[in-house]
């Protein structure tokens, strides 16, 4: 009787050998149980270390990685340079509109505030920048309708406005408020990133990220490190799939 | 035939599970795989030319993000970081609450799969999991078919050793011997 080496068994078990080869196994396996013992080895572990590692499979991709996985594809496709950017962080509830005339920092610099102190900050000159800070004008009933409609990887043109809405992604975030990361991009080329949180009845805008942007629109990935800290602040879920997205816009209507 | 299908970045999303189960199993640890998967994703968006048509996309993705693994492990060596033994055992406690019972069951062998050897743990990986053929497997890896092959073995006889996964198969057989 031939004498099959581990190896022989292995490559038996994983399919690697040529005809002949496994029918002279096939063959022997016929008629000697150690053979089939060892072979066994070889066979379980595969379908073992399969079986333990493919729930891994089904773990929902984080929404930080998959957002910037999908900026950068975005980014590589506007064919866009990063270049520098200003964050904007702001509040959407009324305070006092004098207290700052508007927020320009570095992005470094801003992150603490970006993170940590979103309600009591608000971005009260908005009239000075045209375009992207139109988007915390939440009282805007295109961009509301946009946010309770538009799926995510979609783009509209916001109604009566020649900015142009996409939304990159759809989330829970630590407190299970249904919020959209989107962006706006304006006539004058800027973009704005930006996270909404149904909350009460009506979108609230509570992070924005004004990157200049060029003609092709998209955000350079440099002004998204706030973002990705702020997502990472409110305990963002994993973006929704399509099915569930919709279901959560129906249950807003 | 270029078809658009073909481009990296409109595979690299769909693919991200998978990525990050390959980098998850690789490194033991999510925070360190989600970095070495945007890494690699970053990566492949930046050569895409050098990604062939026609070839395994998969294939092509897991050599980057291995050789990123590989940086990784190399730099934390010269940092003198210390690895969190912890971490690692975590592989495959995927399901958090859920599944407990399944996971009573399963948790030896994924622990036995996070205590081979990295070399090890790599071919198992991707072979046993991830179905690659071990010329694949040699490329992705960039080490001699041979070398697969033993480190594919031991990979597997330790696991069976540690689990005493081949027990049952053996016995039910050796009760039909008609002797």
């Amino acid at each position: 009787m031939t004498d099959f080496s581990d190896e022989i068994l292995m490559r038996f078990a994983d399919g690697e050998l040529d005809a002949e080869m496994t029918a002279k196994v096939g063959q022997a396996l016929e008629s000697d149980d150690a053979l089939v013992a060892r072979l066994a080895v070889f066979i379980e572990t595969r379908v073992q270390a399969h079986a333990t590692l493919t729930p891994l499979l089904d773990e929902p991709v984080p929404f930080t990685l998959a957002a910037s996985v999908q900026r950068m594809i975005e980014a590589k496709r506007a064919g866009e340079r990063p270049e520098a950017s200003s964050v904007i962080p702001f509040g959407s509830r009324t305070a006092n509109r004098s207290w700052r005339q508007h927020w320009v920092l570095p992005i470094a610099a801003s992150l603490a505030v970006a993170v940590g102190g979103l309600a009591g900050y608000l971005a009260a000159d908005r009239t000075g920048r045209e375009g992207g800070l139109l988007v915390a004008g939440i009282n805007s009933p295109a961009l509301r309708q946009a946010l309770a409609s538009v799926v995510s990887g979609a783009q509209v043109n916001l109604a009566g406005s020649e900015e142009r809405f996409r939304v990159i992604g759809t989330f829970r975030n630590d407190a299970q408020d249904l919020c959209r990361e989107f962006e706006v991009d304006s006539p004058d080329s800027s973009t704005v990133i930006s996270v909404a949180c149904h909350l009460n009845g009506d979108w609230q805008v509570n992070f924005a990220v004004v990157a200049p942007g060029d003609s092709s629109g998209y955000a350079p990935a440099s002004s998204t490190e706030a973002l990705d800290a702020y997502l990472a602040a409110i305990d963002a879920g994993a973006p929704m799939p399509a099915e569930e997205e919709l279901r959560a816009l129906d249950a807003l209507r | 035939m270029t078809g658009k299908a073909d481009r990296v970045e409109d595979q690299l999303v769909a693919f991200l599970p998978n990525l990050r189960r390959f980098a998850i199993s690789l490194c033991g640890s999510r925070d360190i795989a989600d970095d070495l998967v945007q890494m690699a994703c970053e990566r492949a968006l930046a050569n895409e030319q050098h990604f062939e048509r026609g070839t395994r996309f998969d294939a092509w993705m897991f050599r980057i993000l291995h050789n990123l693994w590989i940086d990784d492990i190399r730099k934390r060596k010269t940092a003198g970081h210390q690895e969190d033994i912890d971490e690692r055992h975590d592989i495959a406690g995927v399901s958090g609450e859920r599944e407990m019972e399944a996971r009573l069951t399963l948790t030896s062998v994924s622990q036995a799969i996070a205590d081979l050897a990295d070399e090890q743990r790599e071919v198992l990986l991707l072979v046993c999991v991830e179905e690659f053929s071990y010329r694949e497997t040699a490329d992705i890896l960039a080490i001699p078919i041979g070398t697969v092959m033993s480190r594919l073995a031991r990979a597997r006889r330790n696991l069976s050793l540690t689990t005493g996964i081949s027990a049952a198969p053996a016995r039910s057989d050796g009760i039909k011997r008609p002797e």
